[in-house]
């Protein structure tokens, strides 16, 4: 009889195991408002590259930087910036992105940090001067967040914003122009 | 005489069983009806590439791509109805510095998927752009499920997939939209 129950609740745990993951990463997708994994990406680059963020204010340096990326992702207009929300940035300055490291693998660790609770949307890297960018993008109620990961040998940056559907509706139509502008913005000093 | 005991494990047995194969008879029904084209075989070039985009468009964001782009505006209206139907666009582009860092070997593991049942390719799809451009367009019935753009030259190769319903006159349409790279795809004539 002990046999028995325990092979139908393992059989039992392991199905509802099965059948509730997907369920969880679901409700995780649609609420938008657990973990972010802002810092766990910001964690990862620093795992990775073995370097350290800096805490600038967000209306320092920074802060200019990103509001001029989210203003671009607005459609160029500052006005519109009060539409992007929330805004969150990490900066890396003058720190050494070994592409030696490998790109591929730096890939794999932020897919990995990010996939359960975002949807990569943009990706694109030059292995041999490790140039990268990273958008993904989540669904957050009538908005959306929009995550940016920039990375050069030197510097890099992660932006989280929020944006509205008229303006995710031009990340949507120029990713690569966008993404591109996200990384001069980014990391080129104003 | 067989005990309860060993009644119940072999029944459970045969439910594991059975469960199993119903699970693997729906991923080799997934399988078989999706158009989504694995691009990892690719893998191993992108450390010799020079630049690499990747695009992904899945399900959920093409929903919230229907969501986003209004009706009552012409530019908006006309993305929303292109891209209705679709269900996924993914984009893989190397590029390369140099001729000859990748053998068309590489592109084998691609081409034997676009070989497999479902799959055509469009003899009429014809492209301006140098190296070879290849269209296949996959079909359940009369029901396009899918089409793959597998488009290489000497320096450069690109994945184009997009599921759902989707033609070449659509595909032309969204070239230079949504990461899809100019294919520089012949408009295709109308029929008579």
């Amino acid at each position: 009889m002990m046999k028995k129950v325990t092979i139908v609740g393992t059989l039992g745990l392991v199905l509802t195991l099965v059948l509730a993951l997907p369920a969880r990463a679901k409700n995780d997708n649609k609420d938008g408002n657990k973990d972010d994994n802002f810092d766990g990406v910001v964690k990862v680059i620093e795992r990775f590259y073995h370097v350290k963020h800096k805490s600038i204010p967000l209306l320092a340096r920074a802060g200019m930087k990103t509001a001029l990326t989210a203003a671009r992702i607005a459609g160029g207009s500052k006005k519109r910036l009060a539409e992007a929300g929330s805004l969150k940035v990490a900066y890396f300055e003058d720190q050494d992105f070994d592409a030696a490291r490998g790109v591929a693998s730096f890939q794999a660790a932020i897919n990995t940090a990010l996939r359960q609770t975002w949807s990569p949307f943009v990706q694109v890297t030059s292995p041999r001067s490790g140039e990268q960018v990273y958008i993904f993008l989540r669904n957050a109620g009538e908005k959306f967040h929009v995550m940016a990961i920039t990375i050069d040998r030197r510097d890099a940056t992660v932006v989280q914003i929020t944006l509205s559907p008229s303006s995710l509706a031009k990340l949507l139509q120029d990713p690569e122009d966008m993404g591109r502008a996200i990384n001069d913005e980014a990391t080129t000093d104003q | 005489m067989k005990s309860a005991k060993q009644i119940s494990v072999r029944t459970l047995w045969k439910f594991a069983a059975l469960a199993f194969f119903v699970m693997l008879g729906a991923g080799v029904n997934a399988t078989a009806q999706t158009a989504k084209i694995q691009t990892s075989s690719l893998d191993h070039l992108v450390a010799k590439a020079s630049e690499t985009f990747n695009l992904d468009l899945d399900e959920s964001l093409m929903q919230l791509t229907a969501k986003v782009f209004k009706s009552n505006d012409p530019d908006e209206a006309r993305v929303k109805a292109l891209v209705s139907g679709l269900k996924g666009i993914h984009v893989r582009v190397l590029e390369f510095e140099k001729e000859g860092e990748f053998l068309a070997a590489d592109l084998e593991a691609i081409r034997v998927q676009l070989r497999a049942p479902g799959w055509n390719k469009i003899v009429n799809a014809k492209s301006k752009k140098e190296g070879s451009v290849d269209v296949y367009l996959m079909t359940s019935g009369s029901q396009i499920l899918g089409l793959a753009v597998l488009a290489a030259d000497a320096k450069e190769i690109a994945v184009v997939n997009i599921l759902g319903n989707i033609d070449l006159e659509k595909l032309s349409q969204l070239e230079g939209q949504f990461g899809i790279p100019d294919l520089s795809l012949e408009k295709p004539r109308p029929k008579n």
